[in-house]
């Protein structure tokens, strides 16, 4: 009962937030919600089925120039279908990588998925005549049927609510039959593949869903930040992924969130600080794995016992 | 191309292939004994170059001064480093602990670019700029000197890990964690040795590489190519991340003699990604099997 008074009250903050808040923090409330995406994403993958990747930036970029392109050349598209459109295609993308890397594990499909997002920013850069290459690509405005979303406001509804959708959906995992089987293979793969759980065929979903996930996040992504160039989505933001789902949490939903914001908001706070931003930032990443060792979802989860 | 430009160019790639080799190999040794990835290895190698060319500039010392500095900055850096942050990770897994070494890579690239500034430096060299010509085949020194030097550090870690005490025994916990304990070995001292020997490694691979890459503080972003190299060889393999680092160094100089410039810098990883999905261990490495 407790757990759904929180919900809703967060529910409620999350609807009132653009009346709470000034404008730029309406903006940095969007863009914890898209990285909250990506981790949720990415820990699907990493967290679930114990699959490290460095190129989340190469999937996000792929869901940003879909969504971006399509809405140049066919701005009758609702802002959902051009969603939609991005998620998919780079969930094809995902499981056409994700079915030759079942064979890679650990370091190997570590550095598989970096090789991925590297190839990725140059293929983006290199294909100049549709994406812009170098120049950059200015992302018009989403539109929902006669709507245009103008302001930080009618886009931080539209970010929310897509949020809200995936993070139920994923929260809901438990419920579904590959919920079950991703949860068991989290668990122990062995264990789960004993079970009769085909280990190889989740992996490859969840390679997809992951994926998809990232891909919306970064249809997202684009129309927030209203203006796209490859060289953003370098290592370092995949790298910075990996720092959210581990932070928040490995294979925990509530981690994902809270890792994302610790993040996000730690990158925006710290800007302030110039030149000993890298070293706050360093330095907090470090005390945070010593303190909380299992990441902020594992220190509540010791809390709770306690 | 003529045959004689082909091999200044594999010559000049086995030069940049074996500074990826050393830092692939001190990646490998603190992964052999610790199972962690780390991270900040590129930072340490940046941090004692650093140090080195600082103290030679303001006393105004022989350069030869500047390799034993740079291998006494790096084993201090691995030493405090080593007992001060990783082993109080008690309780935490491989992934807390590489974000720790995550962390600390990014706090020391800061501290570089405050104290140095964020600049290039030109860096001396040991050797004459004056290509040599070897028949038709001229090379630069500097190439001959870095592939010599690598390969001599290269044999004395062979003998290291072939016949001393010290060697044996980091063998042995790569091996077997608990079973070497129980021989008497302890396995905190080899966790400790093996920052210092990895980062030692990685100060001379600093040293050899600054003069031709600039001192910098983003000259520590060398790990991703080490990185690179040691997947490729097959992680854990020292004979794997020397091969690793030579192809990857000479993949790197010849790509762009025949391809378009366009995807002339992904050639690196996509052959990586090919080989990885046809040898998923890597060249040299060994799929271990699963035991249920």
């Amino acid at each position: 009962m407790r757990a759904r008074w929180a919900l809703g009250a967060l529910g409620a903050l999350l609807a009132a937030w653009p009346w709470l808040a000034p404008r730029y923090f309406v903006f940095l409330a969007s863009l914890i919600l898209v990285n909250a995406v990506v981790a949720l994403g990415l820990n699907l993958l990493s967290g679930y089925t114990n699959q490290l990747s460095f190129g989340h930036a190469g999937f996000l970029a792929i869901g940003a120039y879909t969504a971006a392109l399509l809405t140049l050349h066919a701005p009758a598209v609702p802002v959902v279908a051009t969603l939609a459109a991005a998620g998919a295609l780079t969930a094809v993308v995902g499981l056409a990588f994700g079915v030759p890397c079942l064979r890679l594990s650990g370091l190997y499909l570590a550095m598989a998925t970096l090789a991925f997002g590297f190839v990725i920013t140059e293929a983006i850069l290199n294909l100049d005549g549709l994406t812009r290459g170098a120049d950059g690509l200015r992302v018009p405005v989403a539109r929902l049927g006669g709507w245009a979303l103008a302001t930080d406001t009618a886009r931080y509804y539209l970010v929310a609510g897509v949020t809200v959708l995936l993070v139920a959906a994923a929260a809901n995992l438990a419920r579904t039959r590959t919920g079950r089987a991703l949860l068991a293979i989290r668990e122990s793969e062995i264990a789960a593949q004993a079970s009769g759980v085909p280990v190889a065929r989740y992996k490859t979903i969840a390679f997809g869903v992951s994926a998809f996930y990232t891909g919306v996040a970064g249809g997202l992504f684009a129309f927030i930040v209203g203006f796209l160039s490859p060289d953003a989505f370098d290592v370092f933001m995949s790298v910075d992924f990996v720092v959210m789902i581990i932070v928040g949490g490995l294979g925990s939903v509530p981690g994902s969130i809270v890792g994302a914001a610790v993040v996000t908001v730690l990158h925006d706070s710290l800007a302030g600080f110039q030149n000993y931003r890298p070293l706050v930032f360093g330095l907090i990443l470090v005390a945070c794995m010593l303190f909380m060792p299992g990441g902020i979802a594992g220190f509540g989860a010791r809390l709770a016992r306690r | 191309m003529t045959t004689a430009a082909l091999v200044h160019v594999i010559v000049s790639g086995l030069a940049t292939g074996s500074v990826y080799a050393l830092m692939a190999l001190s990646l490998v040794i603190i992964y052999n004994a610790t199972r962690t990835l780390n991270f900040a290895q590129g930072e340490m190698l940046m941090i004692s170059t650093f140090v080195a060319w600082s103290v030679q500039q303001t006393f105004a010392l022989p350069l030869g001064v500047i390799l034993p500095v740079a291998v006494l900055a790096a084993a201090a850096v691995a030493l405090v480093f080593e007992r001060l942050v990783i082993r109080r990770a008690i309780g935490a897994t491989h992934w807390d602990v590489l974000i720790i070494t995550l962390g600390l890579s990014l706090a020391l690239r800061a501290v570089a670019g405050l104290a140095w500034s964020h600049d290039e430096f030109p860096f001396p060299s040991f050797f004459p700029g004056r290509p040599i010509a070897l028949g038709p085949v001229r090379v630069a020194p500097v190439s001959l000197g870095i592939i010599g030097a690598s390969l001599a550090l290269m044999l004395a870690l062979a003998a290291l890990f072939r016949w001393t005490r010290l060697g044996r025994a980091m063998r042995a916990v790569a091996q077997n964690q608990r079973a070497a304990r129980l021989m008497g070995i302890s396995v905190e001292r080899v966790y400790s040795l093996a920052w210092v020997l990895a980062a030692v490694v990685g100060a001379i691979a600093g040293v050899l590489v600054a003069p031709v890459i600039f001192l910098s503080s983003k000259m520590g972003l060398i790990v991703i190519n080490g990185f690179t190299a040691a997947v490729l060889g097959g992680f854990g393999s020292m004979p794997g991340a020397v091969l690793g680092g030579m192809l990857l160094g000479v993949l790197e100089n010849l790509a762009p003699l025949y391809l378009p410039s366009g995807i002339r810098y992904s050639v690196p990883f996509i052959v990586l990604i090919a080989i990885l999905l046809v040898r998923p261990a890597g060249l040299l490495g060994r799929i271990e099997p699963r035991k249920v």
